[in-house]
């Protein structure tokens, strides 16, 4: 056990060097100056080449990477071009953000995507089945960012039921587990939920009517077990996958809120990353990107180390 | 003895504050105030504007918290809808230029201003804030601020404070328009500077200006919360507000949203499609004309085909401003000049820039162009950015309008602060990639802005503006002339030569001048849209609460 | 967001039985015939493929040519069948023209894909060693950021245009390509005929042409359509938030953000382009998922 995590842990760290490379190069690609966000549209060729020494642009590439990743390891991920702060504490802020949000979407994902995909499951093939499925596929289908403005116009708008934007009308300093900080999340939280939902119960039902109609449910069956026995065997049997793929949809719901965050203002990482792109915000963009991407990487060693836990017939070779 | 001190000093300002409590309840008492309420704000811009005196967030970041904590020397009138806007005492009660040696000018400061943290304003203030935009080697030194601010002041050689209350700035040449220049350097508090361990960082969190406003609350790319600064020394311009409330939402459709929902009580430029359902709602949109000109500037380079002055003055006959407005929700003024026809400094251009496009056609085939041989443009714009109104859909648009009369266009859309970097770097440098064209729009208060640093040779990019290379001898002298002219009444007719020069040459492609529009709910009482970029909202309050 | 697939792992397959033979492939052909969803998905895939393809010859009006006094017009009105748009274009002749566009970014980077991910993976799982630790490795980076964010952050660094994101979705959508070819090239080879003819000193390209290509090509092809409705999404999400295409082009997700503003006075209007990126994502994935089950590949 302890020789598998430790060698999942050892394969992570090339791939998180490489990512930290990747994250510094992309940014590299593009044409375009990236202080002018910061500097009034006249400021002069000096003021320009003062700033710039500031940042530390005027370096060669190489010692730039090697500056940035020397900073990144200990935690310092420079300082955002837009807003003069440190891009960790930006980051650590928006990402809190996010993770609220993700992991309501998440939860509203698993029991929403677990119901329906056990019901599927369980009635494999008929009408029931169908529809669900069919409401799975649409889950999947939609354009999550559309339906995030069509919520907006129905509850928001007409309906005067749910905010249409922010985290709460205090910001999300004050950010509370109450009702009226909860309702801010309500839309884009479904919005955001979608696509797993929908992934979710294809998954659960795959499973659950995959078991059912192993040779050892038939064989219990036969020797009289009660469906609630029979119900608790198929939970235990799906519940590993359903939880590892929800874990792994909390980190594509965290780096893919992009167009979410942006429909709904809500301050996580989606907004800083759009706000960093449009800006042209370097530091702000490599430190979001990297600090997304590790999330991810972190993320899938950890459902990979839950998951033997779980599920003991996962070998760990 | 420091510890001891301060404590002597405030318990001292708590009770002249208690006094002035009882006095202040004394008055509420005989006469009922206005109540305040909260007003909440979403405004256009991508982040919260940073409260450290000079504001990022462009001209937006200065109106809204710019000019709210802060003041300058000299301030603008922003008190009437019906007027231009003028400059008037600020910090300073007065200003004066040498008559012997017209770069010397003299501000005699306005006594008893104190900083939300109760210091004194002096002129020794004065000097540190210049020092803070101005002077590497002080210790006050901001980056973000002069990057802000130097550009704003690009004629200052020195400046001493002659007394407590008397400022000397010297300029580098006569310059008639440094009033207006001097206006956008606000006034931090250097006793707060002081106070937060000479860290611009940590000053931020607890700032402190002049200004009517105080910053209460401030989250990053959220929120900011400013209240009443009741000691303002202004007591016309104390706020009637309890509380104001800055929120950044870049997204049109989610302020229209925001506001639609009750979530905010004012929005900043609201999408014109949204305007009649707005209405309907029960909203107020309100606007006004102001200094703003939403142009094409050509490339006068070699091979550009903006060099045939036909082709410009076709270009500008073939434009449908009057569908455009109504495209707009008739939220924008006709362009005819560089500056709306009600300006001082209009003129009288032989040139009339209307919509003809017969006229036009006849211009184009004379220039040896047509609908079936049209000539071929490439015009850099942007999809979205502060002061650019509508742009892709005003952009489109001019498109079809112009391929009407032999003119095709290809545009190179980029970022708003691509199109600006690429503003600064000019016509000749490698990122406008052949582009023909520039629509960069501007807040143009003063003849500097508006007219001077776009065609003037010596001001070509990067040096100044002047993207497109133009060359002018003639214009060059105009420029000097009224620049040496301090005499307001002749300035005005110098400019006003200019101007006529720009139109009837066609130098630019006139199209349209901004309004302002914002929405509000109906609860806002007292806003008076002044003509400007800036707004006063100290007589705002919110009605019911 | 890479749906349909184990999302952690890429996608598993496992190798239908005998899938070289003819017979297997009559099967599927009418499995399919009889899959009433498969038919009906493919008529209107179809028929938005023609409609695209024929654009000019069937579309009313010219999609760059509008008037704005005839601006968002409803629907119905004499002139405009489907009403007209922020600029007075009609709407009917820009969803057409539109198709075209969101067909090529559905299926230009998922082909650019399938070729080079396809080749990358046949490659490593049929040699191994080495070569198949820099290709799988060089995937799992490449893998270790979602495929949302790589495509925002090539887009957004690249800069918006159609060419930049075609680029941007095919090298998102490679290495979940090359993990798919590259285990079922791996279980084809270890089967006893690609054994047998090996040991009879076949060369290896003749073995994988002969042997491997036939058994390994429809199950990375099933597995490739489930990701169009992918790429289409993704597509139109950039486009919305201006890093796809530019206007005027007429594509579904940069109409949508400019139909945005006018939800509350044309709801109907401001919808359709969301309508038809839903419809043609939904028939990508039905058909896909019919074309799986009807080829018998197992997840």
């Amino acid at each position: 056990m302890f020789e598998y995590l430790a060698k999942r842990l050892l394969y992570a760290v090339p791939i998180c060097i490489t990512v930290s490379a990747l994250c510094f190069s992309l940014v590299y690609l593009a044409p375009g100056d990236p202080l002018s966000a910061v500097l009034p549209a006249d400021a002069s060729q000096e003021i320009i080449d003062d700033v710039k020494a500031q940042y530390g642009l005027d370096k060669p590439v190489y010692v730039q990477y090697a500056l940035w990743l020397g900073r990144a390891v200990t935690g310092d991920l420079g300082t955002s071009i837009g807003s003069g702060r440190p891009v960790a504490e930006e980051i650590g802020q928006a990402i809190v953000n996010s993770l609220i949000l993700a992991a309501f979407a998440s939860v509203v994902g698993f029991t929403i995507g677990s119901a329906l995909g056990m019901i599927a499951g369980y009635h494999s093939g008929s009408t029931t089945d169908k529809m669900v499925s069919a409401i799975a596929i649409s889950g999947v289908s939609v354009p999550h960012y559309w339906l995030g403005i069509v919520l907006v116009v129905i509850f928001s708008v007409k309906l005067n039921w749910l905010p249409a934007m922010g985290a709460g009308a205090g910001g999300s300093q004050a950010w509370q587990w109450d009702w009226e900080h909860m309702r801010f999340m309500i839309l884009p939280a479904i919005t955001l939920a979608a696509i797993p939902t929908g992934i979710i119960t294809r998954s659960v039902r795959a499973l659950v009517a995959d078991t059912l109609s192993k040779e050892f449910v038939t064989a219990l069956r036969a020797k009289g077990l009660t469906e609630r026995t029979i119900f608790v065997h198929v939970v235990k049997n799906s519940a590993p996958t359903a939880l590892s793929v929800v874990g792994v949809q909390l980190g594509y719901l965290m780096a893919g809120s992009i167009l979410v965050e942006t429909v709904f203002s809500w301050p996580g990482t989606g907004l800083l990353l759009n706000t960093a792109i449009f800006q042209r915000d370097i530091p702000l963009l490599q430190g979001t990107i990297l600090v997304l991407a590790l999330f991810f990487v972190g993320l899938n060693l950890l459902v990979d180390a839950l998951q033997p836990l779980l599920d003991p017939r996962i070998s760990r070779s | 003895m420091t510890n001891q001190l301060f404590r002597h000093r405030r318990v001292r300002r708590f009770g002249v504050r208690a006094a002035l409590m009882v006095f202040a309840l004394g008055v509420l008492g005989a006469t009922p105030v206005d109540a305040g309420g909260t007003l909440r704000v979403a405004m256009s811009a991508s982040d919260v504007p940073l409260p450290n005196g000079q504001t990022d967030q462009g001209a937006e970041g200065m109106r809204f918290m710019g000019y709210s904590l802060f003041e300058a020397l000299v301030g603008y009138d922003l008190s009437s809808r019906d007027k231009p806007v003028t400059l008037i005492p600020g910090l300073a009660t007065g200003w004066s230029v040498d008559a012997d040696d017209r770069t010397r000018w003299t501000f005699k400061l306005r006594s008893g201003v104190k900083f939300h943290d109760g210091s004194l304003f002096t002129a020794a203030a004065v000097v540190w804030n210049l020092d803070k935009i101005l002077n590497k080697d002080a210790a006050q030194y901001d980056t973000k601020q002069a990057g802000q601010g130097r550009g704003r002041v690009p004629t200052i050689a020195s400046y001493k404070a002659i007394d407590d209350s008397t400022v000397e700035i010297v300029t580098t040449k006569p310059d008639a328009l440094f009033p207006y220049q001097i206006a956008w350097i606000v006034m931090s508090s250097p006793a707060q500077w002081e106070k937060s361990g000479k860290s611009w960082d940590n000053f931020i969190k607890n700032p402190s200006g002049t200004g009517p406003w105080k910053l209460s609350t401030y989250t990053p790319r959220e929120r900011a919360e400013l209240v009443p600064n009741n000691a303002y020394w202004d007591a016309n311009r104390i706020p009637k507000l309890d509380k104001m409330v800055l929120l950044p939402v870049p997204d049109p459709s989610a302020r229209v949203a925001a506001l639609r929902s009750g979530q905010v009580d004012w929005i900043e430029a609201p999408p014109p499609d949204a305007l009649p359902s707005l209405k309907d709602a029960g909203f107020v949109i309100s606007s006004n004309v102001y200094p703003h000109v939403w142009p094409w500037h050509f490339s006068r380079v070699e091979g550009s085909p903006w060099n045939d002055i036909r082709v410009r003055k076709a270009a500008n006959l073939a434009i449908d401003r009057a569908g455009m407005k109504s495209l707009l929700g008739g939220l924008m003024l006709e362009a005819q000049g560089q500056v709306p026809p009600s300006s001082d400094w209009f003129g009288n251009p032989t040139f009339k820039v209307r919509y003809d496009v017969a006229e036009a056609k006849r211009l184009m085939k004379e220039a040896g162009y047509s609908k079936d041989n049209p000539l071929q443009v490439k015009a850099i714009i942007s999809p979205a950015g502060s002061g650019q109104m509508q742009p892709m859909v005003m952009n489109e648009l001019i498109q079809q309008n112009l391929a009407e009369i032999g003119i095709k266009v290809d545009f190179d859309v980029r970022d708003w602060n691509a199109l600006l970097a690429n503003w600064r770097a000019g016509a000749k440098d490698a990122t406008t990639e052949g582009a023909h064209s520039t629509n960069s729009s501007y807040f143009s208060q003063d003849p500097f802005t508006a007219l001077m640093r776009h065609l003037d040779s010596r001001l070509i990019a990067p040096k100044g503006t002047n993207w497109g290379y133009y060359q002018d001898p003639e214009l060059d002298k105009l420029v000097d002339g009224i620049r040496g002219e301090f005499d307001p009444a002749k300035q005005v007719k110098v400019i006003q030569k200019l101007h006529e020069r720009y139109v009837d040459n066609a130098l630019f492609l006139f199209v349209a001048h901004d309004v302002g529009p914002r929405a509000m709910s109906p609860k806002v009482k007292g806003f008076v849209q002044a003509q400007n970029w800036f707004q006063d909202l100290t007589p705002v309050s919110i009605e019911g609460e | 967001m890479i749906v349909m697939t184990d999302e952690r792992h890429g996608p598993v397959v496992e190798v239908p039985p005998a899938a070289a033979s003819h017979g297997y492939w009559r099967g599927v052909f009418s499995r399919l015939a009889k899959d009433k969803t498969a038919i009906g998905c493919t008529v209107i895939l179809t028929a938005i493929v023609l409609a695209a393809v024929f654009a000019p010859l069937i579309a009313p009006s010219d999609p760059s040519v509008g008037s704005v006094l005839k601006r968002l017009k409803p629907v119905g009105e004499p002139g405009f069948l489907l009403g007209s748009d922020e600029l007075g274009r009609d709407m009917l002749t820009r969803l057409l023209y539109g198709g075209r566009m969101s067909l090529i970014t559905g299926i230009v980077p998922v082909a650019l894909a399938l070729i080079i991910g396809g080749g990358l993976g046949t490659l490593a799982g049929y040699m191994g060693g080495w070569i198949n630790s820099i290709v799988m490795r060089t995937t799992d980076v490449i893998f270790a950021f979602p495929s949302v964010l790589m495509a925002v952050a090539i887009s957004g660094a690249l800069g918006a245009g159609l060419e930049n994101m075609l680029l941007a979705l095919t090298i998102v959508l490679i290495p979940p390509i090359v993990r798919i070819s590259e285990s079922v090239t791996t279980q084809v080879r270890s089967l006893d005929f690609v054994e047998a003819a090996r040991a009879s000193g076949a060369g290896s390209l003749t073995i994988i042409r002969a042997h491997v290509l036939g058994n390994i090509l429809g199950p990375i092809f099933v597995y490739s359509t489930s990701l169009l409705s992918v790429s289409i999404i993704l597509a139109s999400g950039l486009s919305f938030i201006g890093l796809g295409a530019k206007p005027p082009t007429p594509e579904w997700g940069l109409m949508l953000n400019a139909l945005r503003t006018a939800i509350y006075s044309q709801p109907i209007i401001a919808a359709l382009p969301g309508v038809m990126i839903f419809i043609v994502s939904l028939s990508f994935n039905l058909l896909s998922d019919s074309l799986r089950s009807a080829m018998d590949v197992q997840r």
